[in-house]
């Protein structure tokens, strides 16, 4: 796994490095945004942390480049700047997450992470989850190995959360993704998939966190650190 | 209603500056118009009475040096009869001897030179005023005189009916222009007023340029300027938020620096002595990280404008669910049960301000209830207010601390934790920014805390 660093300030590039490192990636710091472009055009990167405020062409523009470009890579976009329209634009030129300045290490870990995790699932057939499996072409699941038995909405239900690891995930969401089945879902059918997933994936060690009248949020496998 | 009190008034200036010529031309005016139509008049009744007077000279006999006027009684009742007027005539001998008639006529007035032998004056008779014509006609080879005088009935009949005819039609006149003038101001300066009005009616953060359009042309250097300083205004609005956000930038940088290389220290190992001084640099600069939002956050709402954003409705739902991930995982760190209790409730406003104000109750919350505590992130509508609450169930503020705790840099006696004392001013400088009210009050079974923001309601 190969990450690009895009960011100026030299000491918070090179914490950003090195915490990355030591979560076993390979990683790349340009402080300026015209090498970073012409590096991602020559190279392969699994994954740009992109710091808005850039000298020479901000980070916008380096993303819509990028983009421009056709690269696919997801970009998580950092900022110090605490406008709406910041979040908003970066979103609308194509922006996969973004994190304000300054911001706990464990968490952009995990965002990195949750990133990688996403845009594997969407370019190849499995995502691993600690000793879960799910291949996505084969629409089957594996726990420890052993084939795992899910009903379709079980599955729909489990991929919107594996897609957002750590992150929380309102019921409204997962009831859209899985709307698409068919019927109206209520929240209570929800309910009633998350306790049958739970049953299946916690003598795992697989956790399904509920947050109290918004949703659930799948965490972190000790495995997967 | 324009111009109050003693100020000076257009309208008076005006009226000042008309009334004067006003008056004038409505003198003048009566005074030729009764010139040009009463003098014709009068020279008519002069001219009935001089007929009789020279019908009543024919009547005067002159015998051996004596002078004789016979006049029979039916003829003199004719001489003297008139629908209006009393007549009176005296008829004078050569040498000014009574001949005739009434000595109460006035004489002519001494020094009138007779025309023709004709001489019309005014005069009184027995107190009344009576306008006399005298004649002078021939007797004998001498001269005789005969006076008519009349007394002035018709005349100043004629004269009223002459003013009202004339007069009152000017007075009308300079009547309506005075008026004209009196409403004409106020008519005039309507378009100033509504101009004043809309500026009244405007918030602070409304700084778009007035419509110049709508204003008369004598009101354009007034609207042109106003718009003027409107414009430097925005634009000095404009370089205090380029500022800020540059600000923001340079302090959260290196700060966000200073915190990961403090983490990359710590999951290192190290003497403990050592771990001890890492931690306290962690602590540090994640309290100055969280220190300069908070001013950054009060200095925007001090600056209180976001004029782009004006009239805006911001979806707090919208707000929440964005700022809840970051919230939760925060609650996870300390053990605490974060929940949600949310409806769909919109408000008018700066969404980024409105998270602000939400994150510093939040943080609150959470920072001062302990481990295993429940905190609620709770809104709903009702008719007269849009409401959200964030309720623990810490240890609660007394009574007595809570309009203190809202205070910059106030932090209650006793107080646990490691806050600057400004989330709450925050929090209240951004509701009244909103016309929100903050309210503190004990959370369920009157434990813990419970503050709760009150926005009008809105239109949902």
């Amino acid at each position: 796994m190969r990450i690009l660093i895009v960011e100026d300030d030299s000491a918070l590039g090179s914490g950003l490095v090195r915490i990355l490192q030591a979560e076993g990636y390979a990683v790349d710091l340009m402080p300026r945004g015209e090498q970073a472009v012409l590096a991602a055009e020559r190279e392969r990167f699994d994954l740009v942390i992109l710091d808005v405020g850039l000298p020479g062409i901000d980070g916008f523009e380096v993303l819509r480049r990028l983009r421009e470009g056709a690269q696919r890579m997801p970009v998580l976009v950092l900022t110090a700047r605490d406008t709406v329209d910041d979040r908003v634009h970066g979103l609308d030129l194509g922006a996969d997450d973004y994190m304000a300045k300054p911001f706990a290490m464990p968490e952009l870990a995990a965002r990195v992470r949750a990133l990688i995790r996403r845009s594997q699932a969407q370019t190849g057939p499995r995502v691993v989850h600690g000793p879960l499996m799910l291949d996505t072409v084969a629409r089957r699941a594996y726990l420890r190995g052993a084939p795992l038995d899910l009903a379709a909405r079980e599955w729909a239900v489990l991929e919107v959360l594996l897609a957002r690891v750590e992150r929380i995930v309102s019921k409204e969401s997962i009831i859209q993704a899985v709307a698409s089945w068919g019927d109206e879902l209520s929240p209570n059918a929800i309910e009633v998939y998350v306790s049958r997933l739970r049953s299946k994936l916690e003598p795992a060690g697989i956790r399904i966190r509920t947050v109290r009248g918004f949703g659930y949020m799948l965490e972190e496998h000790a495995e997967s650190q | 209603m324009i111009v109050p009190g003693r100020q000076r008034s257009l309208r008076a200036l005006l009226l000042r500056l008309l009334l004067p010529p006003v008056a004038l031309t409505l003198a003048i005016g009566t005074y030729a118009a009764y010139r040009v139509a009463a003098d014709p008049g009068t020279e008519a009744y002069d001219q009935s009475l001089l007929n009789t007077a020279l019908a009543l000279g024919e009547r005067i006999r002159a015998q051996d040096g004596r002078v004789a006027f016979d006049l029979p009684n039916v003829a003199e009742r004719i001489a003297r009869s008139d629908k209006y007027d009393e007549i009176f005539y005296i008829v004078r001998g050569p040498t000014g001897e009574l001949i005739a008639g009434d000595a109460s006529v006035p004489p002519p007035p001494a020094g009138a030179l007779p025309e023709d032998g004709v001489t019309a004056y005014d005069g009184t008779y027995e107190g009344k005023p009576v306008r006399v014509v005298s004649v002078l006609v021939p007797c004998g080879g001498q001269t005789c005189s005969v006076s008519m005088a009349e007394t002035t009935i018709k005349r100043q009949r004629l004269a009223r009916e002459i003013l009202a005819s004339s007069v009152l039609p000017q007075a009308l006149l300079a009547v309506f222009a005075l008026a004209l003038v009196w409403f004409g101001v106020a008519r005039g300066l309507r378009p100033l007023q509504d101009l004043s009005r809309e500026i009244g009616a405007r918030s602070p953060r409304d700084l778009r340029p007035l419509d110049a359009g709508k204003s008369p042309a004598e009101a354009r250097p007034l609207v042109d300027s106003i718009n003027h300083l409107l414009g430097e205004v925005t634009e000095a609005h404009r370089n205090q938020q380029r500022f800020l956000a540059n600000a923001a930038h340079q302090l959260r940088t290196p700060l966000a620096g200073l915190q990961a290389h403090a983490e990359l220290a710590l999951a290192q190992p190290m003497p403990d002595a050592c771990r001890v001084e890492i931690v306290q640099v962690h602590g540090a600069s994640v309290r100055t990280a969280r220190l300069a939002n908070q001013l950054l956050a009060l200095a925007r709402v001090e600056a209180g404008i976001r004029a782009e954003s004006d009239g805006s409705r911001a979806d707090l739902r919208q707000v929440v669910e964005g700022a809840a991930d970051e919230w939760v995982h925060r609650a996870l760190e300390r053990d605490i049960d974060l929940g949600f209790e949310l409806e769909d409730v919109s408000v008018s406003g700066d969404a980024l301000l409105l998270r602000e104000a939400l994150a510093n109750l939040v943080h609150n919350a959470l920072e001062y209830t302990p481990a295993g505590g429940r905190v609620t992130v709770r809104m709903s509508n009702s008719a007269a207010h849009a409401r959200v609450e964030v309720e623990d169930d810490g240890p609660g503020i007394a009574p007595g601390e809570r309009s203190r705790v809202l205070e910059r840099f106030y932090r209650a006696p006793g107080t646990s934790g490691t806050g600057s004392g400004l989330g709450l001013a925050i929090v209240r400088e951004i509701a009244a920014a909103h016309g929100a009210k903050i309210e503190i009050g004990e959370g369920e079974g009157g434990r813990g805390c419970r503050v709760m923001l009150l926005f009008p309601a809105g239109v949902n």
